[in-house]
């Protein structure tokens, strides 16, 4: 259990918006975490690396390799994030801070995380890019001489770079069009092939859920309404909730993987 | 057939250039006049010669004499280090509190960001002149207390830009991914944040740089400033007032030499605004 969260609740100063959420992820597993825009997937994912804006508020425990995050020092969450727990979001245009060169921003990572030689952590740079398919003539270009894709995937190689343990992508494919978006999967399938690190997947696309997740939960309103296992789930929804995200999503094929009928046939 | 040539609109750039080119020119002339003045000099600009006092212009002093028989060229040229150096020196000070201040107010939110703008508003309800008259009284009059006085008038107005330029771009994705990537506020405050309102305030800084340069003319002008002996503009005006009626050229120098040099940060600021391209946060 590499990520264990134990009813964590997520509150502003007059509501809860999450409420009492125990969650778990194992080592090496691919789990999606489903719901609705405003469920408050976002927000949970924020609250594991403490990144939650200030006026609210975190209580629970967010247990990562044994030790309670909610309660570790600022210093040591920085030395986690980035290293051990990396983020990719949405919008990978925004990524990278305008004056300064791609290859900065991989320098300055490594370096914040403790890598002294310039010549090794020139060398990781260039692998990471290499990785993701990029050429290590890029680390000299600014983000706007870069396209968007190579954008996206440059900033994918920074949240890989340092091999971390838990990669948290929140609705990393959703601004993108479905062929770029399970290009951005495979390569993040292959990264976990490679290094064994375990994902936590944000999404509301069922296509992605089916083709790539091991397990995973549903959100509703701040509460995970069902979570198990993607062929448990996707056959035998319990919750009637469950039920209805899964029949509204669109399916093209009739035959579906997980065995579900379609909406509306028979 | 003929075609009709498109107009080119560089109309705008054009007005620009010159007026960035006038304003280097003049800025060059200035800076090398003050350094012609202190290095190579004839005269010592505190020499008085009582019997050579209020002359006309010479070959041997091209402005003539002050009331004191001092050379009025030397004590312009050497006055345009001291305004320029001490306003310098004011907005040295002024950036260095201010953009600090703002950084954290706008980064921290919050609380934090409550305080520092309450502690800013009580420094903005003073009027420039008011806090350094105040202060003259107290610590007693000299161009060091001036300077003090207009640090603690201006800085505001810095925090405060950058406050409300940090406001908007720490919400940007950038500085969220710099976050989740384990970088520290400090740094990510420094090298992410600094150089992008670096421009702001630098068209700010310009446009302020006139504004300073009035005000210790005319508080030196009413002895609140630059002592005697010391050569400065606006003292140089004060010191001339009774030989208006007689030798009006005396205050007529030291007037145009303030005229020129605030002319002349004024076009500059316009320029870097325009280069900049910073119209709504900047306001002269």
């Amino acid at each position: 259990m590499i990520l264990s969260i134990e009813e964590l609740s997520i509150s502003s100063r007059d509501r809860t918006i999450v409420d009492q959420v125990s969650l778990a992820v194992r080592e090496g597993e691919f789990m999606a975490l489903v719901g609705q825009s405003g469920s408050g997937k976002s927000l949970l994912s924020q609250a594991i690396g403490r990144l939650l804006p200030p006026n609210l508020h975190a209580s629970g425990r967010v247990m990562f390799e044994g030790s309670n995050l909610l309660e570790r020092k600022p210093k040591e969450m920085r030395a986690l994030r980035g290293c051990h727990i990396s983020y990719i979001f949405q919008d990978y245009q925004g990524a990278f801070t305008p004056f300064r060169s791609i290859g900065g921003h991989f320098d300055e990572y490594q370096k914040v995380h403790g890598e002294k030689s310039s010549a090794i952590r020139k060398k990781r740079a260039e692998e990471a890019l290499e990785s993701v398919g990029l050429g290590a003539e890029l680390l000299r270009r600014y983000p706007f001489q870069l396209s968007g894709g190579q954008l996206q995937r440059a900033s994918i190689a920074t949240s890989l770079m340092l091999s971390p343990r838990l990669l948290i992508a929140d609705e990393a494919t959703t601004a993108l069009d479905s062929v770029s978006g399970h290009r951005v999967l495979e390569l993040l399938a292959r990264k976990q092939a490679e290094t064994g690190c375990a994902i936590l997947f944000i999404t509301h696309d069922w296509r992605h859920v089916r083709r790539y997740a091991s397990r995973l939960a549903v959100m509703k309103e701040g509460q995970i309404v069902e979570s198990g296992g993607k062929h448990r789930i996707l056959d035998h929804p319990q919750h009637e909730y469950t039920r209805q995200l899964i029949e509204a999503a669109p399916v093209l094929n009739r035959s579906l993987k997980s065995g579900l009928k379609e909406a509306g046939t028979e | 057939m003929k075609t009709i040539p498109l107009p080119i609109p560089t109309a705008k750039s054009k007005k620009h250039s010159w007026q960035a080119i006038i304003g280097l020119l003049f800025a060059l002339l200035v800076i090398g006049a003050s350094l012609y003045a202190f290095l190579y000099l004839k005269h010592d600009h505190t020499l008085t010669d009582l019997r050579g006092r209020l002359q006309g212009a010479s070959a041997l002093h091209p402005f003539g004499t002050d009331h004191l028989g001092r050379d009025v060229m030397t004590r312009l040229l050497l006055g345009g280090g001291q305004t320029l150096g001490y306003s310098l020196l004011a907005l040295g000070a002024a950036l260095l509190i201010g953009i600090p201040f703002g950084l954290i107010a706008g980064y921290k939110r919050g609380w934090v960001d409550k305080l520092f703008m309450r502690i800013a508003d009580a420094f903005l309800a003073f009027p420039d002149t008011i806090v350094a008259i105040v202060l003259s009284g107290l610590l007693g009059a000299g161009i060091g207390n001036l300077v003090l006085a207009i640090v603690i008038v201006k800085w505001v107005s810095y925090a405060r830009l950058v406050r409300s330029t940090v406001l908007s771009e720490s919400q940007k994705d950038y500085i969220r991914i710099a976050r989740t990537n384990g970088l520290s506020d400090g740094r990510i405050m420094r090298k992410h944040l600094l150089p992008h309102i670096a421009g702001h305030v630098l068209v700010l800084a310009s446009l302020d740089l006139g504004k300073i340069i009035l005000l210790i003319s005319s508080l030196s002008y009413i002895g609140l400033g630059a002592q005697p002996p010391t050569p400065e503009w606006g003292a140089m005006l004060n010191d001339s007032r009774p030989y208006f009626q007689s030798r009006p050229e005396l205050m007529i120098y030291p007037g145009l030499a303030i005229v020129s040099v605030v002319l002349l940060a004024n076009m500059l600021g316009d320029y870097l605004r325009d280069r900049f391209d910073v119209k709504k946060e900047v306001q002269p």
